[in-house]
């Protein structure tokens, strides 16, 4: 692994950001309008039901949920730019390893994900007077990163099956980052969902995130045990789609794949 | 001193019922500073090699070095010394040229980038297109971006399939002077495939004819057309037959490929043929206008050798 070669990806990565519009729009006007949307939602409901903890609830769903979302199709999206332009060819010709594309669009993809954050927490805090460290810097820092770190894992992972499967497998895959969605406990508590879902929404680490942070939200307290599982099932899965990836990639050499790639 | 060597190459593809064989015990070196050709019909193997070689693909069986080093163990090593080009290939479409050779001169990790890119867009004459990008340029002036790109390191090996596909016959001919006239210059060993024989016949120090997976012959254009035996001769005559040219020709046992009234062409093995035949024309009264006798050239081999007929 060198750093170079990580740069060089990197700035690609910049590149292509400022080239191409929908690279700036992924990264300002969705979230943005999610916050929009999710904002005047929860004063609505806040009006009609006199909870306070609506906005915190829902806004901090949101604003995490776009996060993880972003993580996950941004990995992919830059990956993809090469295989849409039929680059891979010549950049795996060169002396670049796998992990050296898998770290750069990870280093990227938190490079953008810090500044979406940043923006939603301040127009979160200009328009509706919601401070997203509410539940303590730390907190919200950490679940973030949970969050990131599956989201990235599924990006791995999309990556490893377009490698191995070719372009078409795409739209296909982008949706496993969605299909997780209703199991996660995003806008609600576990508690609140049957007991066959809670035991199945238990293995997603987003689960754990969004329980932790509505728990600090509450109380101001840190709920270890939802920290812990969030980023222990971060890393299982992390590894393991580390390795399903490493294959993919083996195997596309073998089969030739990247060779003919279209 | 050999910049790559080959010894018994073997690459299968599977497929669902059977194991198709892409390359069977392919063996041959490529010497430093040599332009090496990759010659064969569709399907005969080339790309496979190129691709072995540039590490896109894995091998299945047999022995590679490059620059004296096992390139799947020294693998940054010998690819940072190594380029590739080919005409289906692109490069990130969204960039510009500049921003793409950028990035693949930093991911080669090379020194004094800028000078660099500005020398190569000028000798391949696209300096106006160095803030273009990439998706908009015609196929002629991708290839001559993907050339830029592949000598961005200045390496010692470069690896071109099929590189001058989609090039006009006149800009085809000034890249092929700049890359022989940089390959003099730096010393680089290319291997090159191609199905333009003039190209190859121009360009290649020495052939190698691969044949469904196979090398059927290596050596230098010349070498390898001495190696068709017959050569090919029309005859013109002058006026209305007054006996079947055709008739009198087939007399010889040669084989006729083509005839007309006052015209015949037909093969012939050696030169002691010829006089005789030219003699009994003679006798039966025609007269002889034209003799044209044609030595093979590196198309005829090519079409003999995919055709499956003997030299
Ligand atoms: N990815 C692949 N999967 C299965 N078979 C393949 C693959 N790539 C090549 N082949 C087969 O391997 C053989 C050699 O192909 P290759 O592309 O090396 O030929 P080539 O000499 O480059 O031909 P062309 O002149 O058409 O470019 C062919 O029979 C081809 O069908
Ligand atoms: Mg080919």
């Amino acid at each position: 692994m060198r750093w170079y070669r990580i740069n060089a990806l990197m700035l690609k990565y910049y590149y292509i950001t400022i080239n191409r519009l929908d690279r700036i729009f992924d990264m300002l006007y969705w979230p943005l309008i999610g916050l929009l949307i999710w904002g005047f939602t929860s004063y609505f409901i806040m009006d009609l039901t006199k909870e306070s903890q609506v906005l915190n609830i829902f806004l901090g769903g949101a604003i995490l949920w776009t996060f993880y979302q972003r993580a996950s199709q941004d990995m992919g999206n830059y990956i993809l730019e090469d295989f849409w332009s039929r680059n891979l060819y010549n950049l795996l010709s060169t002396p670049v390893e796998p992990q050296e594309i898998i770290l750069s669009a990870v280093l990227f993809g938190l490079i953008r994900s810090v500044i979406t954050f940043g923006l939603l927490a301040l127009l979160g805090a200009v328009l509706y007077s919601f401070n997203i460290f509410g539940a303590g810097i730390f907190v919200v820092l950490l679940f973030s990163l949970a969050l990131l770190l599956l989201g990235w894992v599924f990006g791995i992972f999309v990556t490893g099956l377009i490698f191995r499967y070719g372009v078409k497998i795409q739209v296909f895959a982008w949706s496993f980052a969605f299909l997780i969605q209703p199991f996660s406990a995003v806008f609600y508590p576990l508690s609140s969902t049957p007991l066959w879902l809670q035991k199945i929404s238990l293995v997603f680490p987003t689960t754990h995130a969004f329980e932790g942070m509505r728990y600090a939200f509450a109380t101001g307290k840190i709920a270890w045990n939802s920290l812990f599982f969030a980023f222990f099932l971060d890393a299982i899965l992390l590894i393991v789609m580390y390795y399903f990836f490493l294959h993919c990639f083996k195997q596309a050499r073998k089969v030739g794949i990247i060779a003919k790639m279209e | 001193m050999d910049a790559i060597t080959i010894s018994n190459l073997s690459k299968t593809y599977q497929s669902r019922s059977k194991v198709n064989y892409a390359l069977k015990n392919v063996s041959f070196s490529v010497r430093e500073g040599e332009m090496f050709g990759l010659l064969g019909p569709n399907g005969a193997g080339k790309t496979t090699i190129i691709n072995i070689l540039s590490g896109l693909l894995t091998k299945d069986k047999g022995i590679i070095t490059i620059l004296s080093k096992d390139p799947e163990i020294e693998k940054e090593a010998v690819k940072n010394q190594m380029n590739v080009g080919a005409a289906y290939s692109f490069l990130t479409g969204i960039l510009t040229v500049e921003q793409n050779l950028r990035v693949y001169g930093k991911l080669y990790g090379v020194k004094d980038l800028d000078q660099r890119i500005s020398h190569l867009l000028k000798i391949f004459e696209i300096e106006d297109l160095r803030h273009k990008k990439v998706f908009i340029l015609s196929t002629g002036q991708i290839i001559r971006v993907i050339l830029c790109k592949g000598l961005i390191n200045n390496p010692k090996v470069l690896l071109l399939d099929e590189c001058t596909v989609g090039l006009d016959p006149d800009i085809a001919q000034k890249t092929r002077k700049i890359l022989k006239d940089y390959q003099k210059e730096q010393g680089t060993t290319i291997v090159f495939t191609s199905h333009n024989m003039t190209e190859v016949e121009q360009l290649c120090d020495r052939i190698a004819f691969l044949h469904k997976g196979e090398i059927l012959m290596i050596g230098t254009p010349k070498e390898l057309r001495k190696r068709i035996k017959t050569q090919s001769v029309k005859i013109d005559i002058i006026g209305e037959k007054r006996k079947s040219l055709r008739s009198i020709v087939e007399r010889f046992k040669v084989k006729v490929t083509e005839s007309k009234l006052n015209m015949v062409i037909f093969e012939i093995r050696g030169e002691v043929e010829l006089p005789k035949i030219i003699n009994a024309i003679i006798k039966e009264g025609l007269e002889i206008i034209d003799i044209n006798v044609r030595k093979p050239s590196l198309e005829d081999v090519f079409l003999k050798i995919a055709r499956g007929e003997q030299l």
